[in-house]
């Protein structure tokens, strides 16, 4: 059985604040999953989720109060966990007067790779997120993409086995996001686990194999995007121009919802009733110009999955 | 070793690029201001007069860049979340306060380096005689700052910039007074406020024993073992501050 590259096991904390560390706030109540190699793994959630705070207690930036967290089997309270790991936070603010390639280069030593390598390890990320010749250039002067590229390629150095994203692609124009969305799926084709934090959902669908949902410090549903779109109820659409102003009411009475759109009129069916309301169509004489399957969207997993959650979540620590 | 030889070499590149030698040019602006001083009126203890100003005006120069540079260290890496990035490679965050203690280190050497060379080049030209007392308190004064760095790391390991710089500036004073506090317990006339100032002088570094600048000016001799003593009871307290560093630091949240 392969390692996992990321392990969490029932990860638990709570921040204690004020002056006296008398004022609570509970972030994380018995997080559990983990990430294998080769694998994206995305997680998801509203804003003082614990996302964060289950990345900075992976990063050990944060100390757990209860459970484990693993990185390829070794605790991450010890600093080799750390060892083969790339990773981009949030809004990340780097040593600004460094270029990009003395950055690098940073990460290169710290990371306490092969000294022969360094020169050809660090041209290479460099090349990889399309730095050119900016690399030279003190990282105060970036723009907020460029900055995230100098990021990543310290990420990338040493060729990761586990690499951990925070909302890479927030302040990305469309070809940064391309780039970011390339290196996730190059990273994947060549076995390194991807965890993957982001508020972006079409981001999360269109990239990671499994996802877990974040909520409140827990986790609500966790799965592979096909199981956790499959709960949800498809619908389709049909589009039919009727014979007269109105539908026949038995067909009316299968329907979700329908809109008039000029001479058309747009229905929508639920899965199970649509063979009968398709029949029903054609029997009234009807003429079906389309049906189509509604696509589930995580979004609308997303919203459901936080129907009777708290409305005012509570982790968000600036 | 190449992690915090790394660290270092970062800490010292930001701080050069961040107009730190500014401070370099403020002191051989005070130089060539007491040349003209000088070299307009008769001052009767010439050497004196320009052995004293040139320790005095580097001595505060020095003290407070590394107030500057140590007292908001650890904390401004956890505010702007640069230790993210650096905690996220097989670093142990001891390792980490060491990494950027040495550098600030280096970054204090670098500049005090070039200061001395500016300051023996006006001793030069005036023609003042360098005794052995001046070596002896460019030591002290090297190693007071390397203890005022390591008490900066501390307190910046668990407050913010500002009240980390209080902290430190308070102890400084509180250091240069402890033959003062030592008196106060001699000779006090409450036994309360003597034995508040023989445990007061027990905890505080006596920093007034590294300071030879008086015995600079005057010209007198300095006793190379006062100079060790004095550096290894620093180097002492330097290593306390930096393992109290390390120990708050491995144990907070950055959140």
């Amino acid at each position: 059985m392969t390692t996992p590259a990321v392990e969490c096991i029932g990860l638990e904390k709570t921040y204690r604040l004020g002056f006296l560390a008398n004022r609570k706030v509970l972030a994380l109540r018995g997080v559990s999953f983990t990430v294998n190699p080769g694998e994206v793994f995305g997680l998801i959630g509203p804003n003082g989720a614990g996302k964060s705070t289950t990345i900075k207690i992976l990063l050990n930036l944060v100390l757990n109060d209860r459970g484990h967290a693993r990185m390829f089997g070794v605790d991450v309270s010890n600093p080799a966990s750390r060892r083969g790991l790339g990773f981009v936070p949030e809004s990340p603010v780097p040593y600004e007067y460094l270029s990009a390639r003395e950055y690098v280069s940073l990460q290169y030593e710290l990371a306490q790779l092969p000294p022969a390598d360094r020169h050809a390890e660090v041209e290479r990320v460099l090349a990889r997120v399309e730095l050119g010749d900016a690399a030279a250039l003190p990282i105060r002067r970036y723009s907020k993409g460029m900055v995230q590229r100098a990021m990543l390629a310290g990420a990338l150095i040493g060729r990761p086995r586990v690499v951990i994203l925070d909302e890479p692609t927030s302040g990305l124009d469309p070809l940064g996001r391309r780039l970011v969305s390339d290196i996730i799926l190059d990273l994947r084709r060549s076995g390194v686990a991807v965890l993957f934090c982001t508020h972006l959902l079409s981001d999360v669908e269109s990239l990671c194999d499994r996802v877990a949902l974040l909520v409140s410090g827990s986790i609500r549903k966790e799965g592979t995007m096909a199981s956790l779109l499959s709960g949800a109820q498809r619908s389709h659409e049909i589009m039919v121009e009727p014979a007269s102003a109105e539908l026949p009411a038995e067909v009316s009475g299968l329907c979700e919802s329908s809109e008039r759109v000029g001479q058309h009129v747009l229905l929508r069916v639920a899965d199970e009733r649509l063979q009968a309301a398709l029949a029903k169509l054609i029997g009234a004489g009807v003429k079906v110009l389309r049906v189509q399957p509604l696509r589930v969207s995580l979004e609308a997993t997303f919203l459901e999955a936080m129907k009777g959650a708290p409305t005012r979540v509570g982790g968000e620590l600036e | 070793m190449r992690p915090l030889f790394a660290l270092m070499w970062a800490g010292f590149i930001e701080a050069r690029r961040n107009r730190i030698t500014v401070v370099v040019a403020a002191f051989a602006a005070c130089l060539i201001l007491l040349t003209t001083v000088v070299l307009n009126s008769t001052v009767f203890t010439l050497g004196r007069a320009v052995t004293d100003f040139g320790l005095g005006v580097m001595s505060f120069l020095m003290v407070g860049l590394t107030v500057f540079l140590s007292g908001g260290m650890l904390s401004s890496e956890i505010e702007k979340r640069t230790v993210f990035l650096i905690m996220s490679r097989p670093i142990s965050r001891p390792r980490f306060v060491l990494g950027r203690y040495l550098g600030t280190v280096l970054t204090l050497t670098t500049l005090m380096a070039v200061m001395v060379v500016l300051y023996l080049s006006q001793l030069f030209f005036f023609e003042v005689p360098v005794t052995s007392a001046i070596p002896a308190a460019l030591v002290g004064l090297w190693v007071e700052l390397a203890l005022i760095a390591a008490m900066g790391f501390f307190f910046s390991s668990f407050t913010s910039r500002i009240v980390s710089a209080i902290s430190v500036v308070g102890l400084y004073f509180l250091g240069h007074a402890a033959p003062d506090v030592h008196q106060l317990s001699l000779y006090a006339k409450s036994e309360v406020v003597q034995a508040a100032a023989r445990v007061l002088y027990r905890i505080i570094p006596n920093l007034d024993a590294l300071d030879f600048r008086s015995e600079a000016a005057w010209g007198a001799s300095v006793q190379a073992s006062d100079v060790l003593i004095a550096s290894a009871t620093a180097a002492g307290w330097t290593l306390v501050f930096l393992v109290g560093a390390a120990l708050a630091f491995s144990r907070r949240d950055f959140r």
